[in-house]
């Protein structure tokens, strides 16, 4: 199993706006980058080249982890706009 | 969307719902705003409703009515190393009777339910609507900003079920930053398997169904893995602290992936087809990184209160925070007879959890949580429990030593005598 596929099992009513932006500033004075590898529905990437962090709010489990583990407040997390994000249906 | 409620209770959750009926039931004109399509699309736990007394009172049929899969018989408590897997089973004909002690139970559909039956007792549910922000005046909360549904929404009580990560608490200033060393995060797959296939794996018969914890399971990161049947499904998945899954530098998905593979839960696993994938958050961090609970105008019930704990063996939340849930509007009820909205009014709600089994199982299991922080509890220990077992059951023409014996020689290959005093003190104080 991959995560691809994890994440296309659940369903998701998608906003056009991300309830999720990296302040870039202070992102770049991360050292760990625990965000990549801790989000459960891998919405983050690394670009090593521009050193910037991206994120596919589309798949968001909205768990929180991201925002709980980037000490530095880096991650402006809020719930998205009602009835948007994911929609567990059997869970 | 601009009107006024006695209570208006942010997230339609067990606790939000539980009080949402409570209030509902005393003829209050009540509110509850949910961020979701409907009550649960938001919401996944392990598994397990635990028997909860103020829902048997208030639902004495619920049992019947609520869409329950299966009544737990079996406890299992796993030890896994990569090879082995140690366990201890309970089955106790009791737990075949009602009133049963727990139902494995799929949230979306429970939530909904439940939140149903506030509708039903005259509660309004808006779905749809997060919760933005705080309306003050003099000193006191008074309302909500939404978003989804715009607008914002006005009352004497505000109610915060709004879950673990509680902005609505926080924007009240009930509680501080939250940190990773207090949170776990749950990941969960629900996999598809027939009714009989089921039964037949796990050694069940009519309604009856499993919990299975496991310890060992999460490689270097602290936490544990859960296996849970539904009627035709079985949850499983993974907890693991969110301060060790920082340094761990793996995913968390791929261990998950790994505990799958393990070849004692393949077996059980076999054949399943992935339906639902999930993830949530859990408050672990006890009752000391619990937030002030009540402020003038507004309780804080369920998860967005801490209101969680384990000790490894029991794990309870959902309990709690139904029972805080009535309590919470319990307390509505007098401070809206008595006309006073006050946090002085209010703290009768802090009274009521700490006279009742919520705050003192909160205080008994107080140092659960340095214990189940310590590293070695989760590949160190269930790895000589392993070996033990292996020596006291491998047959090999060479002589034996007594159990005593074997079990410090076994030991001492893992871990020095000092950290396993310091360790067995810190066990000790946690659960003796």
């Amino acid at each position: 199993m991959n995560i691809e596929n994890l994440t296309q099992l659940t369903q998701f009513q998608i906003d056009e706006l991300s309830h999720i932006i990296v302040n870039k500033e202070i992102c770049k004075t991360c050292d760990h980058r625990a965000c990549v590898q801790a989000c459960p529905a891998n919405c983050y990437t690394f670009n090593e080249e521009t050193k910037l962090l991206s994120v596919v709010y589309e798949t968001c489990l909205e768990c929180g982890t991201c925002h709980v583990i980037c000490e530095k407040g880096a991650l402006d997390w809020s719930y998205p706009r009602g009835g948007y994000g994911v929609c567990y249906r059997l869970t | 969307m601009a009107k006024y409620f006695d209570v208006i209770i942010v997230g339609a959750g067990p606790a939000g719902s539980l009080a949402a009926l409570k209030l509902a039931h005393a003829g209050l004109n009540v509110c509850m705003l949910e961020r979701g399509k409907y009550p649960g699309a938001k919401n996944i736990f392990g598994g397990l409703l635990h028997n909860t007394p103020v829902l048997n009172e208030m639902l004495p049929d619920f049992w019947e009515r609520a869409p329950l899969e299966r009544h737990v018989y079996t406890k299992v408590l796993a030890f896994m190393t990569p090879q082995s897997t140690v366990s201890l089973t309970f089955e106790n004909e009791t737990f075949d009777n009602p009133p049963f002690n727990g139902y494995t139970i799929l949230r979306p559909v429970f939530d909904r339910w439940l939140a149903g039956e506030a509708v039903k007792a005259g509660a309004l549910l808006l779905c749809d609507c997060t919760a933005e922000d705080l309306i003050r005046k003099d000193g006191r909360i008074v309302g909500v900003t939404v978003k989804g549904r715009e607008g914002e929404i006005r009352g004497n009580i505000i109610i915060a079920a709004d879950g673990v990560l509680s902005f609505i608490a926080k924007k009240a200033g009930l509680r501080q930053d939250f940190k990773s060393s207090d949170m776990g995060v749950g990941i969960k797959l629900l996999l598809g398997l027939n009714e009989a296939t089921i039964n037949e794996r796990f050694h069940l018969v009519r309604d009856q169904g499993a919990d299975i914890s496991f310890v060992g399971t999460t490689g270097d990161m602290r936490g544990g893995g859960f296996l849970y049947t539904n009627r035709e499904s079985v949850s499983v998945g993974l907890v693991v602290h969110l301060d060790s899954l920082k340094v761990a530098g793996k995913a968390s998905y791929e261990v998950l992936n790994e505990f799958l593979w393990h070849p004692q839960v393949r077996k059980l696993v076999k054949g399943a087809v992935p339906l639902e994938y999930s993830a949530h958050l859990i408050p672990e961090g006890g009752i000391d990184a619990m937030p002030q609970v009540y402020t003038d105008g507004m309780m804080v019930a369920g998860d967005a209160a801490g209101l969680c704990y384990t000790n490894g063996i029991n794990l309870e939340g959902i309990n709690l925070a139904m029972t805080s849930g009535v309590m919470a509007a319990e307390t509505a009820i007098k401070a809206i007879q008595a006309g006073d909205f006050s946090s002085r009014m209010l703290s009768l709600y802090k009274k009521k959890l700490d006279d009742s089994f919520i705050m003192k199982d909160m205080k008994t299991y107080k140092n659960a949580v340095g214990m189940m922080h310590l590293e070695r509890l989760y590949q160190t220990y269930p790895r000589v429990l392993a070996s033990i077992l292996e020596k006291m059951y491998r047959v090999e023409g060479v002589p034996r030593s007594k159990l005593l014996r074997l079990a410090r020689k076994e030991a001492l290959k893992e871990v020095g005598l000092k950290d396993i005093i310091t360790d067995g003190i810190k066990i000790g104080r946690a659960l003796l």
